[in-house]
């Protein structure tokens, strides 16, 4: 009897996990020149803005991460510009990355991972909240790297750092919202962890930065002459000091001054990648003929000039089918492979889900 | 879809079909891989060249340098050919699906009618036209303007209008009335080519798909090797326009499919729609009705000197969707639109093939009875072009039938 399916046993099926990894670099003129901020979005709510790899009314652009800035309940409000919302932003990043204490109070963020005593609580912080489109389903521990420049004006930055997971290879913690590893200035400080700066969350995908990691002067966008973001009367001097800002400047202002001192930023991403591998296996006595209509002419074979002559097929395709025949997957070989009775054939498929 | 690149290692795209994606969302269990085929939808095998001068290793080399596509994700698209395992090597010929397209005279049956083996749509002209596509000259002979369709009316009075149409007046027998008349009367001979599709019906054609050897150095009387022979068959059709309908009965098949794209998949391997008849034919005592185009089996395979062995058929016909009989909206959505009022009268009219008579106009009527309900002359003519595909389960052999849904509305 001809046929034209041949089952799949257990045998050839197999189910395999592989981790992928993209590597995801970010230059600092995206964020803060190439597009002249046509790529930046700011909303009237003011809690934080989006940054794009193209202008984002442009359908070909691509969100890539948010920037924002929230401080606790424990710093000072005094003078402070919308404090509620930057107290907002701090309470909602917290409980969801960080979770809640015993006492079912929001816990604030640690830049040295240890929870039960106040030390290295960060009461200012910038959160850069990276798209799933880059993170995918983690990003890779100990290759996040972030060159921010530490003080000056932002047409003059100075100080050039780059922040790091070092370690956090052999070295993280767990949270409510995945592990996170401690963000260091250098390879050297990450064996003391009280020279932590910040926190990552893998896979939430967050990075928060205390605003301690910037020395005075800091200042944002625009010049003492041209400020861009400064309300009226508001000096955006060289000398004005991160924590003047942080009192001062709204939070869009705090995420613009933020992205005109970062360098650059790299990082890779993970992909979990599940797989079921079908093996077709063809034996010599498989698949030597077609269905295929020029393969007969008046239905004499065209392969053959007699019937001792061998039959010939060319495979282009392989069709995986439901048992009710229905084509659930197809895979196409990049060129035709010649099947005969003499040759046999191991065609390894696979499904990525 | 893009070539792939095929400049270095042998590499395998993959993709799941819509249908996979379909049943995974389901979530039901119904996405179950269990089998594979092989296709080699881009072969030429044409290009397959046995007798090249520089010997066997060049026989095959521009068929090795066809580029491959890339695979597409709709799953009716992909392996429209396929690989087939027949465990001995020494086949040197393959059978073929082929439409049954000849027309017979021959009642089958006494009482009403039944649907006659298949012909394509042509209208009839006058007597003694020189016989085409091997039919025999006489009183059926055919128009040698080919239409190569098969016609679906979707409702009666469109079934009429195409009845006089094929056989317009003053032509045959007693006059314009008679064709008309037979068409849809018990006991008389339907229209061929055209298939009633629509409910309570009996009437009009059908389609018949034939297995066999197209060749003419194989004697019927050899008959087709068992492991050749078709034991079911798959149709597929467009769910939005038509359902499979029995060849002898009002009776419309149960589906066993339908994916995503609308199209219905019916699994075919019992009578009346599947027959071994043409097989049981072969009989060496009377080898005149290996060639008898007038029998209740004409042969499609070879020619009238020689015909090759035959496997089994299948014959079906299709009732237009509900969708379809009651209204123009899909007519106009994938289909085509005349306005007969304008075009009447003029030499070739989209849907209807040649010059409609311009003599008749409804308002006279035909027969007593006024059975012919409408003026032509102020109808629209609604029709979609599709084709039914069937495929048949062991070979994997597949011809596509070409179908006209018409609507006079």
């Amino acid at each position: 009897m001809a046929k034209s399916f041949k089952s799949l046993l257990g045998d050839d099926i197999k189910n395999t996990r592989t981790l992928l990894h993209e590597a995801i670099p970010i230059t600092g003129t995206i964020s803060s020149g190439t597009y002249a901020d046509n790529n930046i979005k700011t909303f009237s709510h003011g809690m934080f803005e989006s940054v794009y790899d193209y202008p984002y009314l442009s359908s070909s652009a691509n969100h890539i991460f948010d920037l924002s800035y929230g401080i606790t309940a424990q710093a000072s409000s005094s003078a402070v510009t919308q404090v509620a919302k930057k107290r907002n932003i701090y309470n909602q990043m917290a409980q969801v990355l960080f979770g809640y204490d015993s006492n079912g109070k929001i816990r604030s963020f640690d830049s040295d991972g240890t929870l039960d005593d106040d030390a290295g609580r960060m009461d200012h912080c910038f959160f850069l909240n990276f798209s799933r489109l880059l993170c995918k389903d983690e990003i890779k521990k100990n290759s996040f790297r972030l060159g921010l420049f530490q003080s000056g004006s932002t047409a003059a930055p100075d100080t050039l750092v780059t922040l790091g997971d070092y370690d956090a290879g052999n070295e993280f913690r767990t949270s409510p919202a995945g592990d996170y590893g401690l963000i260091f200035s250098s390879s050297g400080d990450s064996s003391d962890n009280s020279k932590s700066v910040g926190l990552l969350f893998y896979q939430a995908g967050v990075a928060v930065i205390s605003s301690s990691v910037f020395q005075s002067p800091w200042s944002p966008p625009g010049t003492k002459t041209t400020p861009i973001h400064v309300a009226a009367g508001l000096a955006a001097t060289l000398t004005s000091s991160i924590a003047a800002a942080q009192k001062s400047l709204t939070i869009t202002q705090l995420a613009d001054g933020f992205r005109h001192r970062l360098y650059d930023l790299d990082f890779n991403n993970t992909i979990e990648l599940n797989s079921t591998i079908y093996f077709c296996r063809v034996n010599h006595n498989e698949f030597n003929y077609s269905a295929n209509p020029t393969y007969a002419t008046a239905s004499k074979l065209v392969v053959k000039n007699q019937a001792t002559d061998l039959p010939i097929t060319y495979i282009t395709t392989i069709g995986l089918y439901s048992p009710d025949n229905e084509l659930m997957a197809v895979a196409k070989l990049s060129e035709p492979i010649r099947k005969d009775p003499n040759t046999e054939l191991t065609l390894r498929v696979r499904l990525d889900y | 879809m893009a070539f792939l690149d095929n400049s270095g290692d042998i590499i395998l795209d993959a993709v799941l079909t819509d249908t996979g994606r379909l049943r995974m969302a389901q979530g039901d269990g119904s996405f179950k891989i269990t089998k594979f085929a092989l296709g080699d939808d881009e072969i030429n095998y044409g290009l397959y060249n046995k007798n090249h001068a520089s010997g066997s290793a060049y026989y095959d080399l521009e068929v090795l340098q066809i580029p491959v596509l890339e695979a597409f994700t709709n799953n009716t698209s992909n392996l429209k050919s396929k690989l087939v395992t027949m465990s001995r090597t020494n086949v040197l010929y393959m059978p073929i699906l082929k439409i049954n397209a000849h027309n017979v005279t021959t009642a089958i049956g006494a009482g009403k009618p039944q649907p006659k083996p298949s012909a394509y749509f042509r209208r009839r002209t006058a007597e003694g036209v020189t016989a085409t596509n091997g039919f025999p000259e006489g009183s059926n002979a055919e128009d040698k303007t080919n239409i190569d369709k098969f016609y679906v009316a979707v409702d009666i009075d469109t079934y009429r209008g195409l009845s006089y149409y094929r056989a317009p007046k003053n032509t045959e027998g007693a006059g314009a009335a008679e064709h008309l008349v037979q068409s849809d009367v018990v006991g008389a001979e339907p229209t061929t080519g055209v298939m009633e599709g629509f409910q309570g019906s009996n009437f009009g054609g059908m389609i018949r798909v034939d297995q066999g050897l197209d060749t003419t150095e194989i004697s019927i009387a050899q008959g087709l090797d068992s492991d050749l022979r078709e034991s079911a068959y798959i149709v597929e059709l467009d769910y939005r326009l038509g359902r499979l309908k029995s060849p002898s009965a009002n009776t419309i098949k149960a589906v066993n499919f339908i994916d995503d794209d609308n199209i219905a998949s019916y699994f075919v391997s019992q009578t009346p729609y599947f027959s071994t008849t043409p097989e049981e034919t072969n009989s060496e005592t009377s080898p005149d009705v290996y060639n008898n185009f007038n029998s209740t089996n004409p042969q499609v395979f070879g020619n009238k000197k020689g015909s090759g062995p035959r496997g089994t058929s299948l014959h079906f016909r299709i009732e237009a969707s509900a969708e379809l009989r009651q209204s123009t909206y899909l007519f106009q959505q994938v289909g085509q639109v005349q306005d007969l009022t304008t075009t009447y009268g003029a030499s070739g009219i989209a849907g209807l093939p040649g010059a409609i008579d311009t003599t008749w106009d409804g308002s006279s009527g035909l027969i007593a009875g006024d059975k012919f309900l409408f003026n032509l002359t102020e109808k629209k003519l609604y029709y979609i072009d599709t084709t039914v595909r069937v495929i048949g389960a062991n070979t994997g052999y597949r011809i596509d039938i070409p179908i006209r849904y018409v609507k006079l509305a």
